[in-house]
């Protein structure tokens, strides 16, 4: 304490006034001013008024540019993920083990004329270079019927084994190959018109 | 100014890249075309309008999607045949078609990844897709549909005409269709209206099928399914002849005698029964499905 008091700026700092009074009172000049706009404020208020609207249009026309290429971007991104998940598709397809050809017969009594078996092979072989041609969607749905009509065929076979004069069994057996053959033919002459194909290509 | 100046040069940017990513040109023809002539559309992808008129013109709108090399339409002895042409098989776009054809005109539709929508084409139709659904309607010509995948709807208008509906995987609806109808799926549910029945071959490998009918005198009903419920609304009079069996299923009817076990051993039923003089045959046989049959 002694020493606070002891230093001359201190003491020097300790003798100014206060508060300092101005010297004549400013802030009635202030408010007159405020209160009372100039011949010149007066004649730029439409030129600010139309300032003001041309940014608010100047802005709306860049949200509306904004959101635009924004739309345009995520449909792009939209389709890329598109592609992206048909390319996955055709991927797992291609990974996914073909159909078997399930050994045909009527119930393991008799087994299937060497000609049906040759064209059934012969309309299998088509048939998978066909699909290949196809959306991963329709593939996978063709290859999933066509699985299941060999399933039924094999589960029908097999009852027929244990019901060998089961004549409904015979027929519906029949039937289901049938189904089979037509299942295999149905894409077979299955093309698409490109600029490589020949007009007789275009059968569908 | 400069300000609007440069946002309007931005939205006219943003524009032009919406253009540029659509990608898509529009085509217009008309050619001159017989009354009862041919028409022939192929679409790889996309949707196809086709409209029947009075007019010997066919006019095509086409809206062609990117990968679309060329829209190729000839015309040549009664025979208009359109292709959309596409740079490969797997990248092209979307291309749309309206097309107006005269109203009597054969038409032959074949379209991939494309929906069909045929309405007032009164000649044959011809009509597949490998995936993409097929509406139309039809009158007294023949049509045959095959879809690989795809539902497929016909409203038929009660006049005689013969009818091949083929699909691997997809629903059917058939409504007011009178004649001969052959009717084959792998998978999918069949619902089919046929105010007279003449000829029906109806087969399914996994669906259900009801079909509400008149049987014509003399007229023949075959149904067949492996893994599929058969249901039968048969309007009256009823004068036909009824034998239905099944490996592994039910037989409900509300007329008749009741059904059968066929074995001790094994599940299923048979039913044979005449009703009036029996003049139409019903046949109808499952293997794993139930068989109802009312009035």
């Amino acid at each position: 304490m002694n020493h606070k008091h002891s230093d001359p700026l201190d003491r020097a700092l300790g003798s100014l006034p206060r508060d300092v009074q101005p010297e004549r009172d400013l802030w009635s000049d202030i408010r007159a001013e405020i209160s009372t706009p100039s011949a010149a404020t007066r004649s730029a208020s439409p030129r600010a008024a139309m300032r003001l609207w041309m940014s608010l249009a100047a802005g709306f026309l860049l949200i509306v540019a904004s959101s635009v290429t924004t739309y345009v971007i995520t449909q792009q991104a939209a389709q890329k993920k598109l592609l992206v998940a048909q390319q996955a598709a055709a991927a797992q397809l291609q990974q996914a083990p073909a159909v078997a050809v399930m050994p045909a017969s009527f119930g393991g009594q008799e087994a299937m004329s060497a000609e049906y078996l040759r064209a059934r092979q012969a309309l299998d072989a088509e048939f998978q270079r066909q699909i290949k041609t196809l959306p991963p969607v329709t593939r996978a749905k063709l290859e999933r019927n066509l699985a299941d009509l060999r399933r039924a065929a094999s589960e029908i076979s097999a009852t027929l084994a244990e019901h060998p004069n089961h004549a409904l069994l015979q027929e519906l057996l029949l039937s289901t190959y049938q189904s089979e053959l037509a299942l295999l033919g149905s894409v077979t002459n299955l093309s698409v018109p490109t600029l490589t194909s020949t007009p007789s290509e275009t059968r569908l | 100014m400069r300000a609007i100046v440069t946002a309007l040069s931005l939205v006219l940017t943003s524009w032009c890249a919406v253009c540029a990513a659509s990608d898509e040109d529009t085509v217009e023809r008309t050619l001159p075309a017989d009354l009862r002539g041919e028409v022939e559309i192929v679409n790889l992808s996309g949707d196809v309008q086709v409209r029947g008129w009075d007019r010997a013109e066919v006019q095509i709108h086409a809206e062609l999607g990117e990968g679309v090399e060329k829209l190729d339409v000839q015309s040549s002895k009664g025979r208009t045949s359109i292709n959309v042409i596409v740079q490969g098989h797997h990248n092209s776009g979307s291309s749309d078609l309206v097309v107006e054809i005269p109203r009597d005109s054969t038409l032959l539709v074949k379209t991939v990844s494309a929906d069909q929508t045929i309405a007032d084409v009164r000649g044959v139709q011809r009509l597949q897709a490998v995936s993409g659904s097929i509406n139309t309607q039809v009158w007294s010509e023949e049509f045959s549909v095959k879809t690989i995948s795809g539902e497929v709807t016909v409203s038929g208008h009660k006049t005689p005409a013969v009818a091949n509906v083929n699909t691997v995987s997809g629903d059917v609806n058939l409504a007011d269709i009178v004649g001969e109808l052959n009717l084959e799926t792998v998978t999918g549910d069949m619902q089919v209206s046929m105010p007279t029945l003449n000829r029906a071959r109806i087969q399914t490998t996994n669906g259900d099928l009801h079909l509400v009918t008149l049987l014509a005198r003399d007229g023949r009903l075959e149904a067949e399914a492996i893994n599929g419920d058969l249901s039968f609304t048969l309007r009256q009079p009823i004068d036909a002849e009824f034998d239905i069996e099944t490996f592994n299923g039910e037989i409900d009817n509300c007329f008749g005698p009741k059904s059968v076990r066929t074995s001790e051993f094994a599940p299923g039923n048979a039913l044979r029964f005449k009703e009036g003089a029996g003049s139409a045959r019903v046949r109808i046989k499952t293997l794993n499905g139930g068989v109802e049959i009312c009035k």
